[in-house]
């Protein structure tokens, strides 16, 4: 029989991606979050729940919980649940069929993979398991923009989704820990900012129920990043027909269409990364910054190869010239700090200029899971995995460490 | 507790309490080295009689004492196959996390369900007589604990048919 | 049976709103079956392939007249290699309406349970002919279908019922023995009084039922451990047939007989174990 393609299943606070190795998409997407109840049913209560969307629907009868706050596991006997339909209800698979690719975040407790690794060969029965940190996967997936001869694990991750921003430098494969820093501006944080724009605007046509439905929707469709503030106002103002849009909406609840005009909100949404004093008051530090500071506070022999390779990861990096702005910003300060040290050897030094390169690519949105899936169709995958023999030989704990793979074919 | 099972771990208890006679004993052929000699084998002078207590020929527990060691392998009760599953079920999720029992061997010897290990060190820090309990009452709650898996994995099964069959009636 | 994984996946192109995009992707089901859907010529025209290693036993049984009659005008002439057929879907020539987008999604869903369906609605037919005076007798075929590897479903008309066998084979002793169990229940549950209209169940280990003993690749066998049969036997009056062929969940589901092994669950409450030293919380283990 042929060999089944991998499961590659990417389990993150907000979503869970499932799909098979050698897409370009996942199959499924869905919150990740499970809707139990207590009532007794003859004793097969545990096996009377839902996840993802149909547990949002079910939230009326049916108590909600999220296994996963801030990209670990809490609540292992839930996400066991949750597994359990995601393999046989969605996917329909048989894991004992399958190879499975899991991801987990930076700095995971190696204990957590013990875990993973045990319910996964005990309860599942799978064939084999590799646990891959997402901030690699992020970087196999750029891949699809560069040469065979770029295909490397040195970078710096930005991944920005819903709720919280990461920075995470990585070296040859390993996360460079004690250098990853945490943005609290994300993907919610621009809706809500669009949201008072078009509010203080007093925009009356926006029904109140809607009003953050509308947001979103604007963020999603006309949002853009601007290379300088000011020169984008002046341009707004000057030929605004060619600038203002209009998002035409339909009320929820009396299904009456209505008109939103849509204008700065365009770019000012996602300069909030840029600018962060526009919409909060205790985070003042732009992403360019941000980058620089992570890359300096790393090793000096990995820098110029984290500055060479920032990779984009998660929804909210998708905004257009995003990648382009970050990339111009990074290299002002790079290019400011080279010359003031020229400067002050007195011209006895001449440095070698710092590649910058911020790499956009199409599968940004779900960079982990397309990485994954990369990687899990290729033949050596399967020689890095833990196999059921392996574990029934040596027990959970070979999982505590996942050997990087992927760097070695260049 | 039936009446051949009290006098059965009776025997075992006082066997055991007997046997946990430990001392420190470095090892006699290399030089720093201190190795439970029940399981080095380096040098048999230490080593002592072995002793099987037998309830039945399914159920017995295997005492071999040193001077610095001892090891005490038992046999369960395994009915059936399912009893058997169980067991080895049990048993084996217990030795995958062995480090957490400290007196747990993380293999059983050949022709045995479970093994323990109790060496001087284990003496010096834990009460001998509580080390006795946790082994007496380990025997006595593991019958128990698979003979309610087997209850409750039949009636799990039953369930799931019937809700199965319900669909057709 | 839904297949929620491809209407989800087609529902994405199928939308009015969307560019129809480039894709290739391969999805698998139960049973080793894999699915292909892509778009190797243009954008607008997408394959939809099916492989499954029983194709060619199905095709015995006549599954080409029903893929003609179901999904006969998105029938391929040609068929991707390494599949056993392909439908075309042509995205300029589809239905407008949505709702049709959605039944017809809906039925390549299916297509699994349709494939399968396919010998049993032959069984089911034959099975009237023994029923119906007027017509002779039929010799009903002997259908097997090789859906696993190793594990088969046989089936047969009689003249009072349909005999459904499935074969199976747990590989390792853990699921055999546990399998067993749940596999026995099923044969006792029919004497709860609420579920007598249910099919009759038998289950035997190792020995073949006499409706396939005679087939010389069982024999074989000979005392494979392994091995075990589950028989169905759907004694109910043809007329109840019709519609559960319509709610298309006459079939019993192959998947049941595939047990998950032993739970992880069973041994979770070990945990307290491990720091009070006691086995008693271990009795509720088996939920």
């Amino acid at each position: 029989m042929t060999r089944l393609p991998p499961v590659i299943m990417d389990n993150g606070t907000g979503y869970t991606k499932l799909g098979f190795a050698g897409n370009n998409a996942p199959s499924f997407v869905f919150p990740t979050v499970i809707a139990t109840r207590d009532a007794s049913k003859r004793g097969i209560e545990d096996l009377d729940f839902f996840i993802g969307n149909e547990a949002l629907s079910n939230s009326k009868t049916y108590g909600l919980h999220y296994p996963i706050r801030h990209g670990q596991i809490e609540n292992w006997d839930y996400m066991e649940r949750f597994w359990e339909q995601s393999i046989f209800k969605y996917l329909r698979c048989e894991p004992e069929d399958h190879y499975f690719l899991l991801t987990e975040p930076p700095l995971n407790a190696p204990e957590n993979r013990e875990q993973t690794a045990e319910i996964m060969f005990e309860s599942f029965n799978i064939q084999g398991l590799y646990i891959a940190v997402q901030a690699v996967l992020a970087l196999a997936a750029s891949w699809t923009t560069k040469e065979k001869k770029d295909y490397v694990l040195t970078g710096t991750v930005i991944d920005s989704g819903d709720g919280v921003t990461h920075v995470i430098p990585v070296a040859e494969g390993y996360v460079i820990g004690s250098s990853i820093k945490h943005i609290p501006i994300a993907g919610r944080d621009i809706t809500y900012f669009v949201q008072q724009l078009l509010r203080d605007r007093s925009e009356n046509s926006i029904p109140k129920e809607d009003s953050l439905k509308v947001a979103e929707k604007i963020k999603e469709q006309f949002s853009y990043v601007c290379p300088d503030i000011v020169k984008e106002f002046q341009r707004y103002d000057q030929e605004g027909d060619k600038y203002f849009q209009k998002y035409n909406g339909v009320h929820s609840v009396t299904g009456k269409s209505y008109e939103v005009d849509v204008g700065f909100e365009r770019f000012l949404g996602p300069e909030i990364f840029f600018n962060p004093e526009i919409a909060s008051s205790d985070f003042l530090t732009p992403i360019p910054e941000v980058v620089d500071n992570v890359i300096q506070s790393c090793p000096i022999d990995t820098r110029r190869g984290l500055y060479k390779n920032i990779v984009l990861s998660g929804g909210s990096t998708m905004f257009k010239d995003f990648g382009k702005r970050l990339q111009r910003d990074i290299k002002r300060i790079v290019d400011l700090r080279v010359r003031k040290s020229e400067e002050l050897s007195g011209g006895s030094l001449k440095a070698t200029a710092v590649d910058v390169n911020v790499v956009s690519h199409k599968k940004q949105r779900y960079a982990v899971w397309y990485g994954g899936s990369l990687l899990g169709q290729t033949s050596e995958f399967y020689s890095y995995c833990h196999s059921k023999a392996e574990y029934e030989e040596r027990g959970p704990s070979i999982c505590r460490h996942n050997r990087v793979f992927g760097s070695l074919n260049t | 507790m039936s009446n051949t099972l009290r006098s059965y771990l009776t025997a075992v208890r006082s066997t055991l309490t007997a046997a946990l006679c430990l001392t420190n004993f470095p090892s006699q052929v290399v030089e720093r080295h201190n190795k439970p000699e029940i399981e080095a084998l380096s040098s048999l002078e230490v080593v002592l009689n072995p002793l099987t207590i037998s309830r039945n020929e399914n159920e017995q527990v295997l005492i071999e004492p040193s001077v610095n060691s001892i090891r005490i392998s038992i046999k369960i009760k395994q009915a059936d196959e399912i009893e058997r599953i169980l067991c080895h079920k049990f048993t084996r999720f217990m030795m995958l996390r062995a480090e957490n029992f400290i007196i747990l061997r993380r293999k059983p010897i050949p022709g045995y369900d479970i093994s323990f290990l109790i060496t001087n060190f284990h003496t010096e820090a834990m009460y001998k007589h509580k080390i006795v309990d946790f082994i007496i009452q380990f025997m006595e709650e593991v019958d128990k604990e698979i003979s309610e898996m087997k209850l409750s994995l039949n009636s799990r099964a039953r369930i799931v048919a019937e809700s199965y069959l319900s669909q057709f009636a | 049976m839904s297949f929620t994984k491809h209407v989800n996946l087609q529902t994405n192109k199928y939308d009015n709103s969307l560019e129809p995009t480039a894709l290739d992707a391969t999805v698998v089901d139960f049973d080793g079956v894999v699915y292909r859907i892509s778009t190797p010529t243009s954008k607008n025209v997408i394959l939809f392939s099916l492989s499954w290693q029983c194709f060619p036993e199905l095709v015995k049984w006549g599954v080409h007249g029903m893929l003609k009659k179901e999904y006969g005008p998105y029938f391929s002439a040609e068929t991707e290699n390494g599949y056993n057929f392909t439908l075309e879907f042509n995205l300029k020539v589809l239905p407008e309406a949505k709702e049709d987008r959605e039944e017809l999604v809906n039925k390549v869903s299916l297509i699994k349970r349709n494939l399968l369906a396919q010998p049993f609605e032959r069984a089911f037919v034959q099975q009237r002919q023994f029923e119906d005076e007027k017509q002779p007798n039929p010799t009903p075929d002997l259908m097997q279908i090789q859906y696993r590897e190793q594990e088969a479903i046989y089936i047969q008309a009689q003249h009072d019922r349909v005999t459904v066998i499935f074969s199976t084979l747990f590989k390792e002793e853990t699921d055999r023995i546990i399998g067993r169990v749940f596999l026995q229940e099923f044969v006792d549950a029919r004497r709860h009084p609420t579920i007598q209209n249910a099919p009759q169940v038998l289950y035997s280990n190792k020995e073949p039922p006499l409706e396939i003993r005679h087939l010389p690749e069982l024999q074989s066998l000979g005392d494979n451990e392994e091995v075990g049969y589950v028989t169905f036997g759907h004694p109910v009056p043809s007329s109840l047939y019709k519609t559960r062929c319509k709610r298309g969940n006459h079939i019993p589901n192959p998947t049941l007989s595939r047990l998950p092994p032993l739970s992880y669950k069973m041994f979770k409450s070990l945990h307290a174990f491990e720091n009070a030293s006691t086995c008693t919380s271990f009795s509720e283990s088996l939920e």
